[in-house]
């Protein structure tokens, strides 16, 4: 039974360790590169959040920032404790590379504004990341994930995000008024 | 009749005295769950009564709290797998979100003791 044990094991680790392909589109990304790909996403909008902390003095800007950090993190924890349960490190590939250059671009532009103006950009920003980054989730890469337990993962990653993009409308609405 | 036998019936007469029946019986106070899940509070309308307890138990990701509408009460962050117990009292509040994701909205419905 232990021996039974060990080569299932095996054999899931050898599957997730799978050889980096040069995917060029997110539907093509295997399990490894997608965690990586959520993993950057998680810090994107945990590095936006630290930014509106910084800049806005909204106290409702800044309870969303936090939610953002507080809820971001807790993903990320998960993803790591199952990435290292099933000994597996994620993998860079093209789609992290240009979530990460376009948001320097967009950090270098919020930077510069203050105020209302601010708070209505990250707010909008907010909404179209989620958006952007929920029907990625929902649409490439949870029909294409092979291991059940990252699946389920992110399952409960797409709640908290659609939770975070109906969050980011009211924030929308609000900072609009 | 024995001594035994007398002493017996001389008990449960001073006993049937002493604890007469009670008219209604007293209710006990309960404890109520309630599980965060899929950022929902389930159930989102739960009956209490006043000394009762409400559990609070996340089954999400993301941390919650189960917070009065104005501020009232509060069971304070819950990270996945953690709980907290809230108890019912006449004058508290009874409409609840969580303060971490405001859209998640629940109530509590006192209904009057029976004690």
């Amino acid at each position: 039974m232990k021996q039974k044990l060990l080569l299932a094991a095996s054999m899931l680790a050898l599957a997730l360790q799978a050889t980096p392909s040069a995917a060029q589109s997110p539907a093509e990304l295997n399990d490894l590169q997608i965690a990586h790909v959520a993993y950057v996403a998680d810090n994107i909008d945990i590095r936006y959040a630290h930014l509106a902390l910084a800049i806005s003095s909204n106290p409702a800007i800044h309870e969303f920032a936090r939610t953002m950090i507080r809820d971001h993190t807790a993903v990320n924890e998960q993803a790591l404790a199952l990435l290292k349960k099933l000994n597996a490190q994620p993998q860079d590939n093209f789609l992290s590379k240009q979530l990460t250059v376009n948001s320097e671009k967009l950090i270098d532009e919020m930077s510069q504004l203050r105020g209302a103006a601010f708070d209505k950009r990250y707010a909008e920003n907010e909404l179209a990341y989620h958006k952007a980054v929920n029907d990625l989730v929902g649409n490439a890469f949870i029909p294409n994930i092979e291991n059940a337990e990252v699946k389920s993962l992110f399952e409960a990653g797409l709640k908290i995000f659609k939770a975070h993009e109906h969050h980011a409308e009211m924030m929308v609405k609000s900072v609009s008024k | 009749m024995s001594r035994r036998s007398f002493m017996k019936k001389t008990a449960a007469a001073i006993a049937a005295a002493a604890f007469p029946a009670l008219p209604f019986a007293i209710a006990q106070p309960r404890t109520h769950r309630v599980e965060i899940s899929g950022f929902k509070f389930t159930p989102d309308r739960l009956d209490v009564s006043v000394g009762d307890t409400v559990t609070w138990i996340n089954r999400d990701i993301a941390p919650h709290t189960a917070t009065a509408a104005e501020g009232g009460w509060d069971t304070g962050e819950l990270v996945k797998g953690a709980q907290a117990s809230i108890t019912v009292t006449a004058d508290m509040e009874t409409s609840y979100f969580c303060a971490f994701h405001p859209m998640m909205k629940a109530r509590l419905s006192i209904t009057a003791s029976d004690q």
